[in-house]
């Protein structure tokens, strides 16, 4: 699903030069639910904008569905977004002024699809995430785990490939970060492939498997290659439930 | 005075910050001001009263006195007046001064070896003076009405012709008779002329040289401006037939100074008129007009239909020039929402925001004044250079200046106003928070 | 792009919507009576006058001393002064009038048909008192009869014979030979194509000519001079020096060509007409400013919403599109009032000057116009939105 070979990026001002990510190495096969942890700073959040194609790199490779992302114009990247890939952040990024029923439908409007189809995708991602009463509501008179799960909703509405999710839970309170979790997980189990960052341990160790990043490095454990050692894909990783 | 120091200072620095949408701003509030105040220098000038104190008590009287049938409420009374007309008129004692007058060009020369320098010419009567308070600055002014080989000049003709002011008694040649200096007027100028208002004669300057009427007729003047005859009356014999036919070119006005003058002047018009038909001199109905000095204009429909239409759209301009400053400075102030808010958390009241806020106002009048005064000045030389008729009433006066001034605090004031309130008046945590 | 969700983000900025829609507004109504008044003006300056305006010039002047206003020296002067002009190269013939063509109004009378006042009565209908060659200056042709060829007295024991034009004979005869017939200044001798007389008249193409010594010259006369084509400007500086060779004692008041003095007819309106448009320009300018200002605003404040919708998948044309309609929409709309302000300002500008109602057509040119300003002036801060990073979206705020 994700191949990533030799892949730099570089951060450049007048005087100094970051790199924020040097030579990763990172392959993720279809289905898996991956966590990327590391402190903050490490470049994580850099990695997963890569990985989203929302920022470039300088060096490297990157297949995502077996496509070369390298090169792509902006409208072939912007549809390659609004296909493949499903985006949840921390802080939900909802858009304030419009219904949750206008939120989720704005990829799809991009992905041009009809009224019709429109209505009937975003009504079913509404129902998954449990708020299909609630569709004409905006996002402030929703609690901050419904907010994320609308964006759950819109991040899957287009039935993408793969969803990347950035501390989804880093603005919810236990209760609801274990809600959010477990819809991850069923979505998961639905075949959508899964990274996730966070910094919280115990969810780490609840996705199928652990990558760490340290200093734009993905750290000697993380390197490990379930594929290339010839491993099966395993999901039975100690999972604790808190 | 620390303090005030300190808000321009922040006043400054918030316009470095954002030099661009500042400089719209004032840019578009000079605009419109200066564009206002183009047109508002010739509205108001042309529609000022130019002898507030008496305008509602010197009167055109004017009657429907013509040789012809006219019996529907149509017939309006000619604008200007027959010489036996006005004698009918001037019979009444009832007024304080009365004057009949025209207009009218000759040359002039000292003597015939001089080119003859043209010149305008006011044919009139004694009381004019009086009535129109023109200032003499040397001699005295005719002592009644009678023909006289005398003449009256501007200061500035006097010593363009003799080099000095003080002519009285001197002899120059008016299209060649000779004729005497018995007084000398201290440069004036009545704006708009009001006594001579039909067609738009309003706008011109005060005339230079001044004749007895009699004398006038008697050298066969013919108004300048506007001479009809009703019947077969030959314009060359002036002195003659145009004292007894219906040649009309006379504007002729009373003092009535109060409301019974006024009443009785009606009445004795209205008796003349009664007397008239009766004696079936004229068949028309009795249409009398007494038309005051301030009206005249509009009852000749003199009025500047092009200023009025053009202020109608300055007005206009003006408001939307406004209301895109008030949108511009309204973007600069929640771009500075944040600092406003800072400045709060910091312990600023909202009364010290205001103050900031009037110093802001200061400098915006001031900026968009000064660039209301550029265009202004440069709008009004356009309308000169357009409408060179209006060229006299150009000029600025006190009053209008700070007319200008008012209007530019005011505006600048209001397109401050909202913004600021909104951007002070905001819920503190929240700005802070975004 | 959706209707409803540019409706909505315009309305979540309503202040500054109604402000910019309020401008778009009146900007349209003024532009739109501007236009008006432009196409009246210009139309005005392009209708016809029966006069080869370029090729004909007027000399406007006056004796300066009483001796030469009065016959036979003023006869006498007249016919040297023609003379004169007759030798400059390039004039073709010239002639005297008591009055040139193209004028507000000046020396006029009424004309009847003799016997018929109460049905035919024509009152200010100008009087031109001039030489025989006056007809050959203004190019006027024979319609029918003949022209008379020398001077009759005006108060002399005959009544000078009189031409009139077409469009004079017409109203008077309707239908009738008027030539042989009277009307109350003489006998009828000729009809003569139309031309312009005076605008205050009650037809400018109604004009009575009589070919006749001036009666009087106390308000000046008229030299009017036929050229050669493209002769205008090296005759017109000689003119005025023959002239004062001819007799120094004259006033020239101006030499004008009738283009020039057709031009002065309308100068109010063109006046106004000038301004108006200069200001309807300026209008379009501020609109511009507050379009740019507006849409500038609205991309800064609006980069993480932006930077959402990149991320989930709008491509950059996408964006700027939408920017681009939010404007147009508000255009639209502005427009919408706009044209119904435009009308009632149309009838209020009526009330003091002429003004024709609006046309169709004009409302939508005017749009045409205000839609590619506001498009320029939206370009610049839509193509900054576009250079928002998607990336922005994973920033919180």
């Amino acid at each position: 699903m994700i191949k990533i070979n030799n892949l730099s990026k570089i951060f450049r001002t007048e005087l100094i030069e970051t790199h924020a990510l040097k030579n990763i190495q990172l392959h993720v096969s279809e289905g898996e639910f991956v966590a990327l942890t590391g402190p903050s700073g490490s470049g994580k959040s850099t990695l997963l904008n890569v990985l989203g194609t929302l920022e470039d790199f300088d060096s490297g490779d990157y297949l995502l569905d077996g496509q070369s992302v390298k090169g792509l114009s902006d409208k072939a990247l912007s549809a390659l977004r609004n296909e493949k890939i499903g985006f949840i952040f921390q802080g939900f990024n909802l858009i304030k002024d419009y219904s949750l029923f206008d939120n989720i439908e704005l990829p799809l409007r991009y992905r041009g699809f009809n009224a019709a189809e429109r209505k009937r995708r975003v009504e079913y991602a509404l129902e998954q995430v449990g708020l299909a009463a609630r569709r004409d509501y905006h996002p402030s008179q929703l609690s901050g785990g419904q907010q994320q799960r609308v964006a759950i909703a819109r991040a899957i509405a287009g039935q993408p490939r793969i969803l990347l999710a950035d501390e989804p839970t880093g603005n919810l309170d236990s209760l609801m970060a274990r809600q959010v979790m477990e819809l991850l997980e069923q979505i998961n189990q639905n075949g959508c492939t899964i990274l996730m960052v966070t910094h919280d341990p115990e969810q780490a160790r609840r996705a199928g498997r652990q990558v760490q990043i340290i200093d734009g490095q993905l750290s000697d454990a993380a390197m490990y290659d379930p594929l290339a050692h010839n491993n099966p894909l395993v999901k039975s990783s100690p999972v604790a439930v808190a | 005075m620390e303090q005030f120091l300190y808000y321009l200072r922040a006043s400054l620095v918030s316009i470095r910050r954002a030099p661009l949408p500042y400089a719209l701003t004032v840019f578009i509030m000079a605009l419109g001001l200066g564009v206002f105040f183009a047109n508002a220098t010739f509205y108001y000038r042309l529609n000022a009263d130019p002898l507030p104190h008496k305008s509602d008590k010197l009167f055109f009287p004017m009657m429907l006195l013509v040789p012809w049938e006219c019996n529907d409420s149509t017939c309006k009374p000619p604008p200007v007046l027959s010489y036996a007309n006005v004698q009918k008129l001037s019979s009444s004692d009832i007024p304080t001064a009365k004057a009949a007058m025209y207009s009218s060009d000759a040359y002039l020369r000292l003597d015939t070896k001089q080119p003859p320098l043209p010149v305008s010419l006011r044919i009139t009567q004694r009381d004019f003076f009086r009535m129109f308070d023109v200032p003499v600055l040397h001699g005295s002014i005719w002592p009644d009405d009678s023909a006289r080989n005398e003449v009256i000049l501007t200061e500035a003709l006097a010593e363009k012709l003799f080099g000095h002011s003080d002519v009285v008694g001197k002899t120059l040649l008016l299209d060649d008779k000779p004729l005497t200096v018995s007084a000398v007027l201290q440069n004036w100028q009545m704006l708009p002329r009001l006594y001579d208002a039909n067609n738009r004669n309003y706008t011109n300057a005060v005339e230079q040289i001044y004749l007895p009427l009699e004398t006038g007729y008697d050298m066969n003047y013919l108004s300048n401006s506007q001479s009809s005859t009703f019947d077969d009356t030959d314009y060359r014999q002036l002195a003659t037939q145009g004292r007894t036919g219906a040649l009309h070119q006379l504007q002729y006005w009373v003092q009535l100074d109060t409301p019974a003058q006024q009443q009785a002047y009606r009445d004795f018009m209205h008796n003349l008129a009664t007397t008239e038909q009766t004696a079936g001199r004229h068949p028309a109905v009795i249409n009398n007009q007494l038309t005051a000095l301030r009206d005249i204009v509009t009852y000749f429909g003199g009025e500047s239909g092009d200023i009025k239409a053009f202020a109608l759209v300055t007005l206009l301009f003006l408001l939307v020039c406004l209301l895109n400053a008030s949108h511009l400075s309204l973007n600069r102030y929640l771009s500075n929402q944040y600092e406003l808010s800072l400045r709060r958390a910091l312990g600023a009241s909202r009364w010290q925001l205001q103050q900031q806020m009037l110093v802001d106002v200061l400098m915006l009048t001031l900026f968009s004044l000064a660039g209301a005064l550029l265009i202004g000045f440069g709008g009004v030389q356009l309308m000169n250079y357009l409408w060179p008729a209006n060229r006299l009433f150009a000029g600025w006066d006190l009053l209008l200046l700070s007319g200008l001034l008012v209007l530019a605090w005011l505006s600048s004031y209001l397109v401050t106003l909202y913004p600021s309130l909104r951007a002070s008046f905001g819920a503190l945590n929240q700005q802070l928070k975004e | 792009m959706s209707l409803h969700l540019m409706l909505q983000s315009l309305k979540r900025r309503k202040v500054v919507t109604a402000l910019l829609l309020l401008q778009l507004t009146m900007t349209l109504a003024l532009l739109l009576n501007a236009m008006m008044l432009a196409s009246q003006t210009h139309a005005s300056l392009n209708e016809p006058t029966g006069l080869a305006l370029d090729n004909i010039l007027q000399i406007q002047l006056k004796p300066t001393t009483p001796a030469l206003r009065k016959y036979p020296a003023l006869g006498d002067l007249l016919e040297r002064q023609l003379a004169g002009v007759r030798t400059v190269p390039g004039v073709v013939a010239a002639a005297y009038s008591n009055q040139g063509p193209l004028l507000q109004g000046g020396n006029n009378g009424n004309v009847f048909k003799v016997g018929e006042q109460d049905r035919t009565n024509l009152s200010s209908v100008p009087m031109y008192f001039v030489s025989a060659d006056f007809f050959r200056v203004l190019g006027l042709t024979l319609q029918n009869g003949e022209l008379p060829v020398s001077p009759t007295l005006l108060d002399g024991p005959v009544q000078a014979p009189v031409v009139l034009t077409q469009h004079l004979a017409e109203q008077l005869f309707a239908g009738e030979n008027p030539v042989g017939q009277a009307v109350n200044r003489g006998p009828v001798a000729a009809v003569v194509s139309n031309f312009y007389g005076q605008r205050t008249a009650e037809h400018v193409f109604n004009n009575v000519m009589q070919v006749a010594p001036l009666y009087g010259v106390d308000w000046g006369y008229s030299l009017l001079v036929r050229l050669d084509t493209g002769t205008a400007g090296t005759v017109r500086q000689q003119l005025e020096k023959v002239l004062r060779e001819v007799d120094s004692n004259i006033e020239i008041f101006y030499v004008r060509s009738l283009a020039e003095q057709h031009h002065r007819l309308y100068r109010t309106e063109f006046g106004l007409a000038v301004l108006l448009t200069l200001l309807a320009g300026l209008m379009l300018l501020v609109t511009m400013i507050s379009s740019y200002s507006n849409a500038h605003f609205h991309a800064l404040k609006s980069q993480q919403e932006i930077g959402i919708k990149r991320a989930l998948g709008a491509s950059q044309a996408e964006i700027f599109i939408e920017l681009l309609g939010e404007s147009w929409l508000c255009t639209l709309f502005g427009a919408g009032f706009g044209v119904l302000v435009a009308v009632a300002l149309n009838k209020l500008l009526a009330t003091v000057i002429v003004i024709p109602a609006i046309p169709l057509w004009l409302p939508l040119l005017a749009l045409a116009v205000l839609m590619c300003c506001v498009t320029l002036a939206t370009w610049y801060p839509a193509t900054i939105a576009t250079r928002v990073s998607p990336a922005t979206a994973t920033k919180t705020l």
